[in-house]
């Protein structure tokens, strides 16, 4: 009953008029910023920073993360219409988002999107109301083995996303592993594959990599494809609600979706993508549908959303009670509460119960405003798909090149998108697809810098991976994936080799 | 990519039979770019087990994704499924108009940038005339201009150099 | 009308400042502060101050400009080839200015001569912290227990200013640790909670929670007094080990700014610096204000280069 108390006290927080009013400018800015490419929501954050240290700092907290997840809201809208990801776990969306978006289910997708946002983000609340103390207890239970062993099963959900060959999942995934090497390596000191090249330093930047192989290599395959000049995609304004059956299909998704995410948002920098590949993983083997994943499923709309989103909920718990960090945009609501002379550490949830009521209490609040504003907004976004092409991608070319120019303000990321711009469109002719390597991409450097640490901390000695509990466990589950989804890769290889055989 | 496999009829007839050998390619150019880490990576030392160098990650990935490659190309060869004709002139045209945006933003700033992008970028649609897409580019500018630096105030430089 | 401003409207009304008729404003244009963090970081909290006093105070209008990468050498090099007319300063801080050099066999930049070293904002310091349950409580019981079974640390990164915290301890107490880099401070001392690390460095006044928490337990302090949060907290100097390596950071701007000029933004700072409110700010942060005029705020840079040079050869931090 305390954690009932809690929320009312919480809610009654959230309700008050002024932080309404800040929740509703930090949705509603998120969506709006998220939906432009590669303008995410660590530059949302950015703006809004100066304008927090005028507030309370509850009033701060709540609108700094309703800009943050208004804008992994606003990133699904252009994943769906545009197959642009903003983040790694975006790129997920586009696998049945685009597809939809494509066959005129525009409206029903984006509608999905949402639902499965607000469904993820109420699991991912509940979640933080009753387990934040026992998550964040379980974080420090992580040390470098474990997060080697969490990274790693991500990886492998990740090449089993892909709906080509599971051997070009892999290797898709290998290959963004590799390319994440480039740059300083952290451990060391030394540079690795930088050719000499200052701003390779730092490595490239992921909004390079994300607006490169999706952006551009899409937009390189769709002018042709879109030449007819008609807009081909039949599209009906009023049917963005699904029907009966696709409500049905979304259910089970979400749920599951929700809980994945809840639990690995509590890792702080692999939480989001990890968790919605997993998610996408897991509903792959488990839907009757599977047939039709990578195809416009909604389910697979559905499960990433909900999972990206309750793990963003839930990535506030490292970042609130250990001070731990999982990405640029979290580092910022650190930096928003020190200003205010709140540490984040074990103490808040004690020091500063309000303030920590008051942030989950607003999650409910926010992803209800994000549902209210976003669902009348679907008819909006879908009138943009009837633009005619020839207009749309000229424009959708300089919103990428805006949004990756605005990064660091250096003209080398342009030349740098242009290289994986045409990288990610000989993929496509290869057939290679892109997510897989995005998230080989953005986990590499984190996978190896933990490897090293976890032998340098083990003075050598591999066999701990699998002697620590957790981390064993871990490498079990990843090792009977991996096996699952070749099996079944060879089976249904062997099935199609039978039939062909038979209709000879 | 579902895209791909949707094409217009008239892609369709233009398309011919490709040459089987021409699908491995993909598989060759992973093998090559595994080879280029593997290299560098020796080059930069392995270290040891306690202390894996800073060649070590770059030399693991290397020669796993070397030996996939290598399965791909056998799994690509023996595949005879149509390919995909490449579409040469848009991948020309959206590459150069990428490059007109750096070159262009690097000199005159972020709005002349949007306009030379806009306007190389839709050449290759045959169906817009060229003051049609001068007038886009000016469209497209204006409004990059109102909602980048006007609205959102990014810290990019709108005009330089003039 | 800018979004930023509109959203700040209300808040603005909040605060109800009425900025003071300009004056010792040095420039027209709005000045910038680069910082060579991202966003959210203390240095950039500190911009961010001495920006909204120069604002409030001088009614000049001030931005922060984030320049993250390279430990602080894209933002240095940046600021260096900006026009010395006052418009474009640094914070400037060890990595860029007295890391840097010495790290990298090439900068682009000069730490001394391509710029104007203005004025000196201040320290903070690290300590030395160990597991509480451990059974070592002295330095003497470290070193000990250093040579038996060996000691990991953790540090904020390969060459930063707790690594060459870390190399110089190594040398001054003759012992050899294990030093494992991380990103930053927060996920060392998560680990070290996690207890899979020995010890760490990291800035004392950051660690006041888990201090009073019993989750870790420092062991001497890197500046050359006692710090008046922890006065009970030994020095290393006390200790009889010659060990200060302080987090100082500065405003600087590009090379060859007018005299009059400097004096101005350097007499802005130090006013900054005096007020109750920021003093009050900058002690909760742990950073300690010292009067330097430019010119010793120059030679201090100069000699902390010099100073460090040895630790950070011997620290190997570019992975030869």
């Amino acid at each position: 009953m305390d954690i009932l108390s809690n929320f009312g006290d919480g809610l009654l927080i959230a309700l008050q008029p002024y932080n309404l009013l800040y929740c509703f400018i930090g949705v509603f800015l998120g969506t709006f910023i998220g939906v432009l490419p590669g303008i995410g929501s660590m530059a949302a954050i950015s703006m809004i920073l100066p304008l927090t240290f005028y507030l309370e700092p509850t009033s701060a907290l709540v609108m700094i993360a309703g800009v943050y997840y208004g804008a992994e809201y606003g990133g699904s809208i252009a994943s769906i219409l545009m197959n642009i990801p903003g983040t790694p776990s975006s790129s997920i969306t586009c696998i049945d988002g685009y597809p939809m978006a494509r066959d005129g289910r525009a409206g029903v997708a984006l509608f999905a999107s949402a639902i499965a946002s607000f469904g993820g983000g109420i699991i991912g609340m509940v979640v933080m109301a009753l387990l934040a103390p026992v998550l964040a207890a379980l974080a420090l239970n992580f040390g470098p083995t474990e997060y080697f062993a969490v990274i790693l099963l991500g990886l492998v959900a990740a090449s089993a996303v892909s709906n080509g060959s599971p051997v070009k999942g892999v290797a898709t995934v290998v290959a963004g592993l590799m390319l994440g090497t480039i740059g300083v390596d952290i451990t060391t000191g030394a540079e690795r594959f930088t050719m000499g090249i200052p701003e390779l330093r730092d490595g490239v930047n992921l909004v390079i990599v994300a607006m490169g192989l999706f952006g551009v290599g899409e937009l390189i395959v769709s002018i042709r494809a879109n030449s007819g000049g008609a807009p081909k995609n039949r599209i009906d304004y009023a049917n963005f609600y699904p029907n009966r059956a696709e409500w049905k299909a979304m259910f089970g998704p979400i749920l599951r979706g929700g809980g994945i995410g809840s639990f690995f948002g509590a890792l702080p920098g692999t939480g989001q993508t990890v968790a919605s590949a997993i998610a996408y993983a897991v509903e792959k083997k488990l839907s009757p549908n599977r047939g039709r994943f990578g195809k416009g499923a909604i389910e697979g709309v559905a499960v990433p959303e909900s999972a990206n989103n309750s793990a963003t909920q839930t990535a506030f718990i490292p970042t609130l009670t250990l001070g731990v960090p999982g990405s640029a945009s979290m580092a910022l609501v650190i930096g928003a509460l020190m200003i205010h002379g709140v540490t984040p550490g074990p103490r808040l949830l004690i020091d500063h119960a309000d303030l920590f009521w008051g942030l989950v209490a607003s999650f409910l609040v926010g992803n209800l405003l994000l549902l209210v504003l976003n669902i009348p907004m679907i008819g909006l976004w879908v009138r943009l798909l009837q633009i005619p092409y020839k207009y749309m991608y000229p424009t959708i070319i300089v919103l990428i090149c805006i949004g990756v120019y605005s990064v660091n303000n250096n003209v080398f990321d342009i030349w740098l998108t242009l290289a994986f711009g045409w990288a990610g469109y000989l993929m496509r002719l290869f057939r290679f697809e892109p997510a897989p390597l995005l998230i080989g991409f953005v986990l590499g450097p984190m996978m190896e810098e933990q490897l090293r640490r976890a032998m340098l901390l083990s003075r050598g000695d591999p066999t701990v991976f699998l002697t620590r509990p957790i981390s064993g466990v871990l490498i079990m589950i990843t090792a009977a994936l991996l096996v699952y989804s070749f099996g079944a890769a060879l089976k249904s290889r062997r099935h199609a080799r039978q039939s062909a055989r038979l209709t000879h | 990519m579902s895209n791909l496999q949707r094409q217009s009829p008239r892609d369709l007839e233009a398309a011919r039979a490709p040459r089987a050998w021409l699908g491995a390619l993909g598989g060759v150019g992973l093998l090559a770019l595994s080879l280029v880490f593997i290299w560098g990576g020796i080059g930069l030392g392995l270290g040891a087990p306690r202390r894996l160098g800073t060649g070590a990650f770059p030399v693991i990935t290397g020669c796993a994704l070397a030996a996939l490659s290598v399965a791909i190309i056998v799994i690509d060869l023996r595949d005879t499924s149509a390919a995909e004709r490449p579409d040469w002139m848009s991948f020309a045209a959206i590459g150069a108009a990428l490059a007109a945006f750096a070159i262009v933003a690097d000199w005159f700033g972020l709005i002349p940038a949007v306009f030379a992008t806009t306007v190389v970028a839709s050449l290759p649609d045959p169906t817009l005339p060229i003051l049609g897409k001068l007038i886009l580019g000016l469209v497209v500018s204006l409004g990059c201009w109102g909602l980048f630096i006007g609205l959102l105030d990014l810290p990019l430089q709108a005009f330089k150099g003039f | 009308m800018k979004l930023s401003r509109i959203l700040a409207l209300p808040a603005v009304t909040l605060m109800a400042t009425t900025a003071l008729a300009d004056p010792g404003a040095w420039s027209d244009a709005p000045v910038r502060i680069v910082v060579t963090f991202p966003p959210g970081g203390t240095s950039d909290l500190v911009a961010r101050i001495v920006a909204q006093h120069l604002e409030s105070d001088y009614g000049q209008k001030a931005v922060v400009d984030n320049r993250p990468g390279a430990g602080g050498t894209v933002a240095a090099d940046y600021v260096a080839q900006q026009p010395a007319d006052g418009t474009t300063l640094i914070l400037g801080n060890n990595a860029p200015f007295t890391i840097a050099p010495t790290q990298f066999d090439s900068l682009p930049y000069a730490p001394l001569d391509g710029f104007t070293h203005i004025a000196y904002l201040g320290a903070s310091t690290p300590a030395l912290f160990v597991q509480p349950d451990a059974g070592i409580t002295t330095l003497d019981q470290f070193i000990a227990t250093a040579n038996e079974t060996g000691i990991t640390y953790g540090s904020s990164g390969v060459g930063s200013i707790t690594h060459i915290l870390g190399q110089a301890v190594d040398n001054a107490l003759d012992i050899e640790t294990i030093h494992v880099p991380y990103q930053g401070s927060a996920p060392a001392i998560q680990d070290f909670r996690a207890g899979v690390l020995d010890s760490y460095y990291d800035m004392l006044a950051q660690n006041e929670d888990l201090i009073a928490e019993g989750a870790t337990l420092p062991l001497a302090l890197a500046a050359p007094e006692r710090a008046p949060l922890f006065p009970d907290l030994p020095t290393f100097r006390e200790l009889g080990y010659d060990v200060v390596i302080e987090n100082w950071t500065g405003l600087s701007g590009p090379a060859g700014m007018d005299p009059a000029m400097v004096t101005t933004i350097h007499d802005s700072v130090e006013a900054i610096m005096a007020d109750p409110e920021v003093v009050a700010q900058m002690a909760q942060w742990g950073i300690r204000h010292t009067a330097m005029t430019s010119a010793q705020f120059t030679d201090f840079v100069a000699q902390t280069i010099d100073l460090w040079r040895p630790l950070i050869d011997a620290a190997n931090v570019n992975g030869g």
